[in-house]
């Protein structure tokens, strides 16, 4: 993500966000942040803590955000922020947040005036986590027709290619659901374990094949020894923090989806 | 396998759906979705952290080291790159792609105090690690990143503290320090968990073979095989070429060493010379009645005392008189007393230091800004007189100075003085590039305190060529601590590998 892109980015997110931006150059911006952004993104809990119970006037933060330190030539008080810089992070975090449950419909066709039926879908994107003491990551895009049941990968892929609207379009019918969400979420959820149980899992058994070995290794340095000391235990503890293959399931977000 | 599901995400989704919202942005929910896939980890092999980090130009031979320490050492090695390669770089760009990957949240790095600073610095600033500098009352739980000087870590009630925590990283700078096993912070490191950890020393071994071993097995014990198996294999002197073969692999295992020719940076030659020197009539009959002193009298026949006494005659006076006025009130006899009174009146009549005057003939036909690094502190300022009387002005150093006045001095050094003296404490945790000459004024035991001083002014950004003069006067100890360090060099190259010059090479 260079310069350009998170300023683009950073343009959105204040938008979408409704904090005011005062001023929008190439390479940095200006923007006065609504209380809610602050209290997700300046890390001052105890300041938020203090005007609530003291009931003061409440002064979110106004911030000038650099986004290219090369490209501005006058002295400019502000926050360089980039790719890696922890403000940015808290601002993905705080994406994170604001953007993980949604209800969409797909637009009418203006042209035609027909008369449409929308399908409703179920979709939830899931991060699973491969975790030993090295890690690989994999996104699956769940959707569920909730109609007939059919599940299909890469479903957030292939909505993004539709224009899609929060409200429904005047005209639409929208199908009920025979599946209720809760219980296609239970049916996704039962997917991705398949899905994970059938991937390849060599990485775990080399992962325990290395913990053995230092595990032999360690043994070695106190053979002999009628009772171990303590840090023996440590350092087995630690082996297996470092080594235990772990798979972690997470999920990022979802929605409903009322489709053509 | 056991999965882990972790979120509250089913929960909040059912209530919302229940209630018909609220629902969230579309705009962010794309966003959201879009930053978890560039953040992907998309394979076990390799490293996320280079591209977070704008901040930081990151060389191969930095980026090799780390991904041979995550991918083939499984997170537990010795860092022991020669001095000014970056072995911090290495460390914060291995705990950083950790921390990237999920793996390390809770990290604790173990510095000498002089240090704690700059490592706290750089952290943030490279490597965007909100590290903080640890003092007495931090509360040390509310932090996940925590520098903290040995010293402290290895007292009560700070080394309780950190055994409350579960740290998930270790990191050990200048680990030599942990090369005796009988250390009060040898043994504190020794019961602290260490899931992943590393070790950043440019010196494994700087006396003997068994430095190495105590500390892979700090690392990784059992990989030396117990002191027993190690020593019956390794210890004895004789060893033979194939055990010391054998002995390295093992140590390669777990050590990445990059040396500054395989850097492929272009780097400034060192010319190292040794300057012999040779005493004055009047010196040597004074060293020669300090030799003698062994045969006067039992108090005197302690060898530490004697080799210091020597060491300080070829260095200072004012070194020696010191020791010897010390010894003074220790004597019983009159004949003891009377001896040393004797070398004493004899001692305050010298008038000239050979050393000290071909140090200024260094000085002089260098031109140029001259670091000189002696072991006493008498020394130190006896020839910052010295050299001012010969018009040249000088700054002191030593490592107990604190960040603000180190900064100064070298300030002073670079802007305003010829000389900067140091004393042997003073050898780390100050960088002067600018400058190109070091005279060794005194020899360390330990070759590897040789390769720290010359480490200050030999390192990247170093522009020109290097000049070293090891100092050693003739017929005195100092010939023998020449040869001395010339063997330890070995038994270094032997194992570990090979050395930058830090004497003359060996015809």
């Amino acid at each position: 993500m260079f310069g350009a892109q998170v300023h683009d980015y950073l343009y959105t997110f204040f938008k979408e966000t409704n904090c005011d931006i005062l001023l929008d150059e190439e390479h940095y911006l200006t923007v006065q942040l609504t209380i809610d952004i602050d209290k997700k993104i300046m890390n001052r809990p105890f300041y938020w803590k203090y005007i609530e119970s003291t009931n003061s006037e409440p002064n979110p933060a106004r911030l000038t955000l650099i986004t290219d330190r090369t490209k501005v030539e006058k002295q400019l008080f502000g926050e360089v922020i980039h790719f890696g810089s922890a403000r940015l992070n808290q601002i993905f975090k705080a994406t994170k947040e604001l953007g993980s449950f949604v209800q969409m419909y797909e637009k009418e066709d203006s042209s035609t005036g027909k008369f449409t039926t929308l399908t409703p879908y179920f979709c939830v994107n899931y991060k699973v986590s491969y975790y030993c003491d090295q890690t690989k990551e994999r996104l699956y895009s769940l959707g569920i027709n909730l109609i007939n049941g059919a599940i299909e990968d890469n479903f957030h892929e292939s909505i993004c290619e539709l224009s899609l609207d929060p409200k429904m379009p005047e005209g639409a019918f929208c199908l009920q659901y025979i599946i209720k969400p809760s219980r296609a979420l239970e049916r996704l959820d039962l997917m991705i374990q398949k899905i994970i149980q059938q991937d390849d899992h060599t990485w775990a058994e080399d992962a325990k094949k290395r913990w053995i070995r230092e595990l032999e290794v360690l043994d070695y340095f106190y053979e002999g020894e009628e009772t171990r000391p303590e840090s023996y235990e440590i350092e087995k503890k630690a082996l297996e923090e470092r080594f235990n293959p772990r798979i972690k399931v997470e999920i990022i977000n979802g929605g409903l989806f009322y489709l053509k | 396998m056991i999965i882990e599901r972790s979120s509250n995400w089913r929960e909040n989704f059912i209530e919302r759906f229940d209630n018909d919202g609220p629902w969230d942005s579309w705009t962010l929910y794309k966003m959201s979705y879009d930053i978890e896939k560039m953040n992907l980890i998309p394979e076990f092999s390799g490293l996320q952290a280079p591209k977070f980090l704008t901040n930081l130009q990151l060389l191969p031979h930095q980026v090799e080291a780390a991904q041979t320490v995550i991918e083939k050492m499984n997170g537990k090695a010795i860092l022991a790159d020669e001095v000014g390669l970056g072995k911090t770089i290495e460390a914060g760009l291995i705990m950083k792609e950790y921390m990237i990957r999920g793996l390390v949240k809770k990290a604790l790095i173990l510095v000498p105090a002089s240090l704690q600073n700059q490592w706290v610095t750089e952290l943030n600033v490279r490597f965007f690690i909100p590290a903080i500098s640890y003092r007495k009352n931090t509360p040390i739980e509310q932090y996940d990143v925590v520098v903290m000087s040995m010293d402290t870590a290895k007292k009560s009630p700070h080394r309780e503290k950190i055994y409350e925590q579960d740290y998930d990283m270790i990191i050990i700078d200048e680990a030599h320090k942990l090369k005796n096993h009988k250390t009060q912070i040898y043994e504190f490191v020794q019961s602290l968990k260490k899931k992943f950890c590393l070790l950043l020393t440019a010196t494994p071994i700087q006396n003997d073979v068994f430095e190495i071993f105590y500390l892979v097995s700090l690392l990784k014990p059992g990989h030396l095989g117990n002191y027993e198996t190690f020593q019956s294999s390794f210890s004895t002197t004789k060893n033979s070429l194939e055990d010391e073969k054998y002995l390295k692999e093992l140590v390669n295992q777990v050590m990445v060493r990059n040396r500054r020719q395989d850097t492929g940076i272009e780097w400034t030659n060192r010319q190292v010379e040794t300057i012999p020197i040779q005493f004055t009539q009047e010196e040597r009959e004074v060293y020669d009645m300090l030799y003698e002193l062994k045969s006067i009298s039992s108090v005197f026949s302690s060898s530490f005392t004697m080799v210091t006494l020597l060491k300080e005659m070829c260095s200072s006076k004012e070194a020696t008189f010191l020791t010897l006025n010390k010894m003074l009130q220790k004597c019983i006899t009159k004949e003891e007393s009377d001896y040393i009174e004797k070398i004493i009146e004899k001692l305050m009549k010298l008038e000239i230091n050979a050393k000290a005057e071909k140090t200024y003939e260094i000085i002089n036909r260098a031109n140029d800004k001259v670091i000189i690094f002696t072991e006493y502190r008498a020394t130190q300022v006896y020839l910052q007189w010295y050299l001012y009387t010969k018009g040249i002005t000088s700054v002191l150093f030593n490592g107990k100075f604190s960040k603000s006045k180190r900064d100064w001095v070298k300030q002073l050094f670079r802007e305003r003085d010829q000389v900067l003296i140091a004393t042997e404490s003073g050898g780390e945790g100050i960088n002067l590039q600018f400058c190109h000459h070091v005279i060794n004024y005194d020899l360390p035991w330990n070759p590897m305190k040789l390769e720290q001083r010359i480490g200050r002014v030999h390192r990247l950004g170093q522009e020109s060529d290097v000049h070293i003069y090891n100092l050693a006067i003739e017929d005195t100890i100092e010939q023998k601590i020449l040869s001395l360090l010339g063997e330890k060099i070995d038994v270094f190259e032997k194992v570990v590998g090979d050395l930058d010059d830090i004497l003359t090479r060996k015809a």
